[in-house]
């Protein structure tokens, strides 16, 4: 395991911030943690990279345990935070040298790690410009250099995309893929986008610190989310039908929208009415439905 | 060993983002600048008559000696007065890193949050001392002009004491801003030591011109001894050509009181070693203060 947290406990005051936390996290594994402001993810990774102490329970991160071996952890870990960190005015080789030098990393090392990151995210071309030179993309790579300047086992992103534009955000997931595929990096992300979330291979859902749900997007989506069929023609025919079984039935410009209790239920339908399903399609729920259901909130208006 | 080596690339980041940032030495140079502007322009004639009632009836005297003293005493008191003022003006790496979050970038890597701590102290200090030797050229080209008297023992000297009030500043600057978090507080306080400090330090009127009480209670501060230090380097070379010249030695005692050379608290005369002793000791004090403020707040992780 890469990360193992049991039981975490963290308050500010009367605040439970952290409320018996538990969750693990796999080599190579892309670990989704979502939840709203407030619902204590920034807590856990400040908790796990060392930055808060906790109130109980036990984090360890690729098995030492944060609060025995700090700085053994801090060394494993490489975060990439919402917003960049690093010195406006510095070159991108200045940044880059003197955050590797926090690892202990100087010198003929440095370079050696400097070429590898180089080739890695593309930088050589922008290395001597100050980071206040850069476009809002060619920055974000300079924060996920930083966080992989020391060669971290786990990647901690936290919310990578919030803030920028669609075209820069596809450059972020191609570069955190790359990382994936060719190094077997674990990534740890929290992350407002769903569409994000719904690509992890596990997630972990908070809510007011307390954990509400978890699973694999696959799982979460079967367990929290309802299934649709979407009718184009015979819409007023499905509405009626469909209305006076009970359901829930939504009509917009388009198409009448049909929630399903599950998905073989369209078997069912599709043999009882076959004439409603000349122009249809079934989709599963999707992570927003996951995130709406189990905490009652929509990402999007938070 | 290797925590020496990340303390002295913190040292070189902090002092690279300070004089990367061309505004920010603008500030801390023009304020002493601007002293010396006001001094030559506005004041300069008064300080000479009051050296003239010095000398007995009908003396004439070299007025390169008198333009020379009038203006050492001036460069005495701006750069004691500088050594304080500077060093919390130029204290602007340490804020801006709370603000950017820089700060949480390095409690997430594996250096000692007191090596940071020291690393903005050690920064500081050399700032400082940059800032203050290029105000200390401009002032001796100055007194090249209109008159050099200081031999190059005490030219030697005045490099030293600059030294001790810079060390003096730096850490009561280091004391007082590690309770700043934004950048109004922190200019609120350079504002309020700027306009204070050459009033309590006796560097703008000498302690002699005040009241027995004020000056005794303005005695106690360790500040008032850095401005005697440095004046007795500045002027003793002065005093001697006037010896020479044949001013009697009472005279000179005089001056030498008035402009606060010999300073007297409670009556008794404070001699030169004695001055750098309470200065030196008020070092120890601040720095055992900085240690235990940045102990206690690295402790401190909320």
């Amino acid at each position: 395991m890469v990360i193992d947290i049991e039981n975490l406990e963290k308050s500010f005051k009367d605040v439970k911030a952290v409320n018996n936390v538990s969750f693990k996290v796999k080599e190579g594994e892309l670990f989704a943690f979502l939840g709203v402001n407030g619902a204590g993810k920034s807590t856990t990774i400040n908790i796990i990279s060392g930055v808060l102490n906790k109130d109980g329970g036990s984090v360890k991160v690729c098995g030492y345990d944060i609060s025995n071996n700090p700085e053994v952890v801090k060394s494993k870990i490489g975060i990439v935070f919402q917003n960049s960190v690093l010195d406006k005015k510095l070159t991108v080789y200045e940044n880059l040298k003197y955050r590797a030098n926090l690892y202990g990393i100087f010198g003929s090392e440095f370079k050696v790690r400097l070429e590898e990151i180089c080739e890695l995210l593309e930088l050589k071309e922008i290395l001597k410009r100050p980071l206040m030179k850069l476009s809002g993309g060619q920055k974000r790579r300079i924060d996920i250099a930083r966080a992989l300047i020391h060669n971290p086992q786990l990647l901690i992103l936290d919310e990578p995309t919030t803030g920028l534009d669609p075209k820069t955000r596809i450059t972020v997931w191609n570069i955190i893929d790359k990382l994936r595929k060719e190094n077997g990096l674990t990534v740890f992300l929290t992350t407002h986008y769903m569409e994000e979330a719904a690509v992890a291979d596990y997630v972990v859902i908070l809510d007011g610190g307390n954990k509400v749900a978890e699973g694999t997007p696959h799982e979460l989506k079967n367990k929290y989310a309802s299934d649709f069929i979407k009718f184009y023609n015979k819409r007023e025919e499905a509405e009626n039908y469909f209305s006076g079984l009970g359901y829930t039935v939504n009509s917009v410009r388009d198409y009448t929208e049909v929630e399903l209790k599950s998905t073989a239920e369209v078997a069912k339908f599709f043999k009882e009415k076959p004439k409603l399903f000349d122009d249809f399609e079934v989709l599963k729920g999707n992570m927003d439905n996951v995130f709406l259901k189990v905490t009652g909130k929509d990402l999007k208006d938070v | 060993m290797n925590e020496c080596k990340k303390l002295i690339s913190l040292v070189k980041r902090n002092t690279k983002c300070y004089f990367k940032d061309k505004l920010a030495f603008f500030m801390s140079m023009i304020t002493p600048l601007v002293l010396l502007v006001l001094f030559v322009t506005f004041l300069r004639n008064v300080y000479i008559e009051s050296f003239y009632l010095y000398f007995p009836e009908g003396f004439t005297v070299n007025k390169r000696v008198i333009e020379g003293i009038a203006g050492a005493w001036l460069m005495s008191s701006i750069l004691s007065v500088s050594s304080v003022t500077v060093a919390f003006c130029s204290n602007t790496i340490m804020i801006d890193d709370k603000i950017h979050a820089a700060v949480t970038d390095f409690k997430v890597s594996p250096v000692k949050g007191t090596t940071v701590s020291l690393g903005y102290f050690i920064s500081n200090f050399f700032v400082t001392f940059i800032v203050m030797m290029c105000v200390m050229l401009v002032g001796h080209i100055y007194l090249a002009a209109v008159g050099w008297y200081i031999p190059v023992g005490n030219v030697f000297m005045i490099i030293v004491d600059c030294i001790c009030g810079i060390l003096f500043g730096t850490l009561l600057a280091g004391v007082v801003e590690s309770f700043v978090n934004t950048q109004g507080g922190m200019s609120a306080v350079a504002t309020l030591v700027s306009s204070l400090y050459g009033f309590i330090c006796g560097a703008y009127m000498p302690l002699s011109q005040f009241s027995k009480g004020l000056a005794s209670f303005l005695g106690l501060l360790p500040g008032t001894y850095s401005v005697g230090i440095i004046r007795n380097h500045y002027m003793s070379g002065y005093i001697d050509k006037l010896a020479t010249e044949g001013i009697p030695t009472e005279n000179l005692k005089g001056i030498k009181k008035s402009f606060d050379m010999d300073l007297f608290v409670f009556g008794k005369q404070v001699t030169l070693g004695a001055m750098y002793a309470i200065l030196l000791g008020a070092c120890a004090v601040l720095l055992a203060a900085y240690v235990a403020i940045v102990i206690v707040k690295n402790r401190k992780k909320s």
